[in-house]
């Protein structure tokens, strides 16, 4: 599988991105609401029948159906496990959404954590 | 804010959600393998592959039990703070892998076990930060 292996990770990437773009959406849908968390079951379902009106959340959607399209090639053309620790990318796509496109404040503990993250796809992709 | 204590109903359930969660990706997997004979190169090969694996009961198995998976966890991250349920969720890192050697028949070497604990370890930092941030906050 070597010489499919960039080809795996960038269809991993790929589905990692989609991922990511999705959960964005979802994000700023939600935060259009501004809903704070309630035990009360009829503004529940408030803020969900106004969360499924939000045009956003259907573009999300549209994302995580590719997401799961591409995610099913991979798995096709990968082993379980490799595919499954490399999907990991997607903390280092969040983590890059947030402190650039959400303006999100980043601590260095969770940096330290995404590089670790790093690390460890590039082991595991190596062996 | 912080619900932190970890009762033994909530640790099943989060075990519960570890098993689950390690079968979507088995399930998913073994609707793939179904589909072996059709490698995707183009388009023509895709519409044939899809068509292969969204007639195969283990995707189907896998979708209904990622529907599982998310109502467990909603239910999960209203008892308890994020960055306590998500390092014992992590515990999937692990298990997925033993699954894909005993069920699947891969191989795994000692190399990418390690580069497996360095994910997890990241996976582990990244959840027990959030907590920090949130106190930034208040």
């Amino acid at each position: 599988m070597k010489e499919g292996l960039l080809l795996v990770l960038f269809l991993i990437a790929l589905t990692s991105l989609c991922d990511t773009i999705n959960q964005l959406f979802l994000k700023s849908a939600i935060d259009s609401l501004n809903f704070t968390p309630t035990l009360n079951i009829i503004k529940i379902f408030k803020f969900i029948f106004q969360l499924i009106i939000k045009p956003r959340l259907w573009l999300g959607f549209v994302f995580s159906l590719i997401s799961l399209g591409v995610w099913l090639v991979v798995l096709s053309k990968a082993d379980l496990n490799f595919a499954f620790s490399a999907d990991s990318m997607h903390y280092i796509f969040i983590a890059l959404a947030s402190r650039f496109v959400l303006k999100e404040k980043m601590g260095s503990w969770r940096w330290l954590g995404t590089g670790l993250i790093v690390v460890g796809i590039v082991f595991v992709s190596l062996s | 804010m912080f619900k932190k204590k970890v009762t033994l109903k909530i640790l099943l359930l989060l075990i519960a959600s570890d098993i689950l969660e390690t079968a979507v990706h088995f399930f998913f997997k073994k609707s793939t393998l179904s589909a072996s004979q059709g490698q995707v190169t183009d388009l023509a090969s895709a519409a044939v592959f899809f068509k292969v694996v969204f007639s195969s009961p283990f995707l189907w198995a896998g979708l209904l039990t990622v529907a599982t998976v998310f109502i467990l966890w909603s239910l999960i991250l209203s008892k308890i703070d994020l960055s306590v349920a998500v390092p014992v969720a992590s515990f999937s890192y692990i298990l997925v892998p033993l699954v894909s050697i005993i069920f699947l028949q891969e191989k795994i070497t000692a190399f990418r076990w390690l580069g497996v604990f360095f994910v997890l370890a990241g996976v582990i930092l990244v959840s027990l930060s959030s907590k920090e941030r949130m106190v930034q906050n208040k």
